[in-house]
């Protein structure tokens, strides 16, 4: 079973990525704040890790550059409420997979991991 | 005229009348006194020369009387030459005074004054009557008791041979001077004649001065007077502004020139208060220009910033409906998928979904405008994307009843940014375009290469001959969620994502419009050169 890691200050948003992966046979770890996500990240080990941009305490990019420093080959898929190109750029160039833009649907989320574990 | 009457005192002309009045007033009066005294002296010398024969004639026709001693001969003589006019007195008397013959009988046998005219003719101390002049005065001019002049003539009669030989023995040989005769005759007829005289030359002096004051005052007044008051008329004209007055003095002496060069003078001040008034005019036109210049930078710096604000806030509300957004989706599907496909609930579900998805476009396009942020930055060719726009829409069936006008410029202007981004604007202006004609008209497309602050620029217009766009709402238009447009039918973002992409290229959008002709939108970009 993959584990999946959701970093997201919006419950709304972790309870969608919960209730779209977990029945597709993810195992799904939610955090509140990119602290508390970090803290997860060091103590566990994660398949993927679903991460917001704009979080309170972190900034997303912040977290990104940790994670790919600690562990290089975490899988990362950036989420964004800001659909620009320069943003995403920016996050590939740091070493996330992919993004997927807010909002949205379960069919994109699902086909965004699927395709992490595809290749 | 009137001047040097009223206010001699203020006028030139009258002050050289009078100095020079006064100077011929004492000219001709010292001149004509002169001439008078000459006249007065030559008139007494032809009275004493006429005196001196009328002696000399009493003398001849006296002598044989004397000789032979007809002394009443003699009396008779004297008494019939006293008749003649102006003979006064005539006497004969010797050298001690005692008067012998005299047309005044009374006085004979009496002594003549020693203090007398007669004496002091010859004497100077007529106590000692030895002492005699060096010149004695023959003749003295005297006023007699009737007021007028009188001449006295007194003439010695000399010792000669025949007298002291004569019968009588009167007169001895020793005597030198044997007696005198003495005429009195009045002058009162030239005492007339010079009062007429003199009256004459008091009348002839008046009247001369004021001929020559009259010619004088007429001349100074032509050719001083008349000029200065026209001069100074022209310079109280020139003073009230009248810049148009010339003065009138045709005259080749310094008058002449003088109001030749006022004249220039003023024609030269007119010219540099006329390029004055055009510099102040075009400053001012300046000043008009630069204010409306700034007033619009700053009506767009206060519309930008204003767009900005809103910009930010509205992404900030995008970001945050975005989550809600993402649960209502994910929830929507998951339901979904536990409803049969053809049921009420999973299409109740869909709208759900679809509605969402429209808000979602809605957020997408409202961080467009937020962010505008440029994308993929290079080398465009306006005239392209607008041909590839135009072909785009004119196949639509909302374009069916529209023309089209293209009027490019023959140059490809070319710019740095992103294609698709302003194909999204040109379609805009165009469907806006079309909306604002309600599917039927003219839509004029033009491009020009115009000059911004030295910096060239492309500007794309875009007309139609539309409904137009109330004042009011010109500050609003770019203002996003404002829309004219009925509901569902436009976000009422086109125009602020349109004014948010252009700022970030460095480009700027304004509209002209007029209510039923229709509405004109500039779009400029910054030019790049090839």
């Amino acid at each position: 079973m993959k584990k999946v890691l959701v970093i997201d200050d919006e419950q709304i948003v972790r309870i969608s990525c919960e209730r779209t992966l977990a029945p597709e046979g993810y195992e799904v770890t939610s955090a509140s704040s990119t602290n508390e996500g970090l803290e997860l990240f060091e103590n566990n080990s994660f398949d993927l890790i679903l991460l917001d941009i704009k979080m309170p305490d972190m900034d997303g990019i912040e977290a990104l550059k940790k994670i790919k420093a600690a562990r290089p080959e975490t899988n990362v898929i950036m989420i964004t409420g800001y659909s620009t190109v320069d943003t995403a750029v920016k996050t590939l160039k740091l070493g996330a997979i992919n993004y997927i833009e807010k909002p949205f649907t379960p069919d994109i989320l699902l086909a965004a991991v699927k395709e992490v574990f595809d290749t | 005229m009137k001047n040097i009457i009223r206010h001699p005192q203020k006028s030139l002309a009258a002050k050289l009348i009078i100095a020079i009045g006064l100077l011929m007033v004492i000219g001709s009066s010292v001149f004509w006194y002169a001439i008078f005294q000459k006249q007065e002296k030559d008139l007494s010398a032809i009275a004493v020369r006429y005196g001196g024969s009328l002696v000399n004639f009493i003398k001849e026709g006296t002598r044989d009387s004397m000789l032979a001693g007809h002394r009443s001969a003699i009396q008779q003589t004297l008494e019939d030459i006293s008749i003649a006019e102006g003979v006064e007195r005539v006497r004969i008397f010797d050298h001690k005074g005692k008067i012998s013959f005299s047309t005044f009988r009374e006085d004979i046998g009496k002594t003549v004054e020693k203090d007398s005219l007669s004496c002091r003719a010859c004497h100077s101390d007529t106590e000692k009557s030895y002492e005699l002049l060096q010149e004695p005065r023959k003749n003295s001019i005297y006023k007699a008791p009737d007021g007028f002049t009188a001449l006295k003539l007194v003439e010695p009669v000399y010792n000669e041979s025949s007298c002291y030989i004569s019968k009588c023995h009167v007169h001895s040989r020793e005597q030198k001077i044997i007696g005198f005769i003495e005429v009195d005759t009045s002058l009162a007829l030239l005492d007339e004649a010079k009062l007429k005289q003199g009256l004459a030359l008091i009348a002839y002096v008046f009247i001369f001065i004021v001929v020559i004051s009259i010619s004088l005052g007429i001349i100074l007044y032509k050719i001083v007077s008349k000029p200065v008051s026209e001069l100074t008329h022209g310079m109280e004209k020139i003073a009230a502004g009248d810049f148009n007055y010339s003065v009138p003095i045709k005259s080749e002496d310094e008058m002449g020139t003088l109001a030749r060069t006022f004249n220039s003078m003023i024609k030269d001040i007119k010219a540099a208060r006329d390029q004055r008034e055009v510099w102040t005019h075009t400053l001012e036109t300046e000043i008009a220009k630069k204010t409306e210049e700034i007033q619009k930078t700053h009506a767009g710096l206060v519309q930008t910033e204003k767009l900005a604000s809103l910009g930010r806030m509205a992404a900030g509300v995008a970001h945050e409906i975005n989550n809600p957004l993402t649960g209502i989706v994910t929830f929507a599907y998951l339901m979904k998928k536990n409803v049969s496909p053809e049921s009420q609930e999973a299409e109740d579900l869909n709208v759900i979904i679809e509605q969402a998805e429209r808000c979602s476009k809605i957020i997408k396009n409202l961080l467009a405008f937020a962010r505008a942020a440029p994308s993929e930055k290079g080398r465009i060719s306006i005239n392209k994307v607008l041909a590839q726009t135009i072909y785009m829409v004119q196949n639509q069936e909302k374009f069916y009843n529209i023309k089209f006008e293209i009027n490019m410029d023959e140059s490809d202007f070319t710019t740095l940014g992103d294609a698709s981004q302003f194909q999204q604007i040109f379609l805009n202006m165009i469907i806006n375009a079309a909306d604002a004609m309600n599917g039927r008209g003219t839509i004029t497309i033009a491009t020009r290469k115009i000059t911004v602050n030295d910096k060239p620029y492309v500007e794309i217009a875009f007309s139609d001959t539309g409904c137009g766009i109330p004042e009011e709402n010109l500050s609003k238009l770019f203002e996003p969620f404002f829309t004219t447009k009925p509901v569902g039918k436009g976000t009422g973002l086109g125009l602020s994502v349109s004014h948010g992409i252009l700022k970030n290229y460095g480009g700027q959008i304004e509209v002209k419009s007029t209510i039923g002709k229709g509405t004109t939108f500039f779009i400029k970009l910054v030019l790049i050169e090839e």
